[in-house]
């Protein structure tokens, strides 16, 4: 069996722009995600964040 | 974020990301896509994780892949968030399963990496209709809310 070679990396790094990265903003799945973050933002609003 | 993670390559506006697992199943992609959602005050984002499929190219967010590498994942999509506050003015970023099960592995996500995420994030679960701070080892959440200080 072949050794698995991880191609990673440690500490914050900036990603690679690809003109490969597709938008996905009008896939059926993510239009209904985001239908129903909608929704319950609608029903129950924001949190508070108290400031300091 | 100093955990190990993928390197990852995302679309020019900042708000599609890919990367690849690699493990035992072989080579997967995976999506972390941040969508605005619309006629909302405050400005928030849904994110969506998941496996690209790869005869359509559309997320699928219910495939287990099991591939062995799930913390450098997970590290990875916290990279992912990291670097999309930055391009876009620390937004509250909403997330949920399409699942129970699958929200329940977000939030083992979240706890794991919790020192990390805690330093840097407000995080938020969703019980009962109510907005908890976010407690690790608690209730099992029905979503998450995450901003960044």
């Amino acid at each position: 069996m072949p050794a698995i070679v991880k191609n990673t990396t440690k500490g914050f790094g900036h990603g690679i722009v690809s003109s490969e990265v597709k938008n996905h903003d009008n896939d059926p799945f993510v239009v209904k995600k985001v239908e129903k973050a909608k929704e319950t933002i609608r029903r129950v609003g924001f949190p508070e964040i108290k400031k300091k | 974020m100093n955990l190990e993670h993928y390197h990852y390559f995302n679309s020019h506006d900042y708000r599609a990301y890919e990367f690849y697992s690699e493990g035992p199943k072989g080579r997967i992609t995976k999506l972390v896509l941040f969508t605005k959602v619309p006629d909302t005050e405050p400005p928030f984002y849904n994110l969506a994780f998941g496996d690209k499929n790869p005869l359509t190219g559309e997320l699928d967010d219910k495939v287990k892949s099991n591939n062995s590498d799930r913390d450098i994942v997970l590290a990875t999509v916290a990279n992912t968030i990291v670097e999309f506050c930055h391009h876009y003015d620390d937004p509250y970023i909403y997330a949920e399963g399409s699942t129970p099960v699958r929200t329940r592995l977000y939030q083992m996500g979240i706890t794991g990496l919790w020192d990390e995420i805690s330093a840097a994030f407000d995080v938020f679960g969703l019980y009962n209709d109510q907005w908890y701070k976010f407690r690790p080892n608690s209730v099992n959440y029905e979503a998450f809310l995450l901003k960044r200080r």
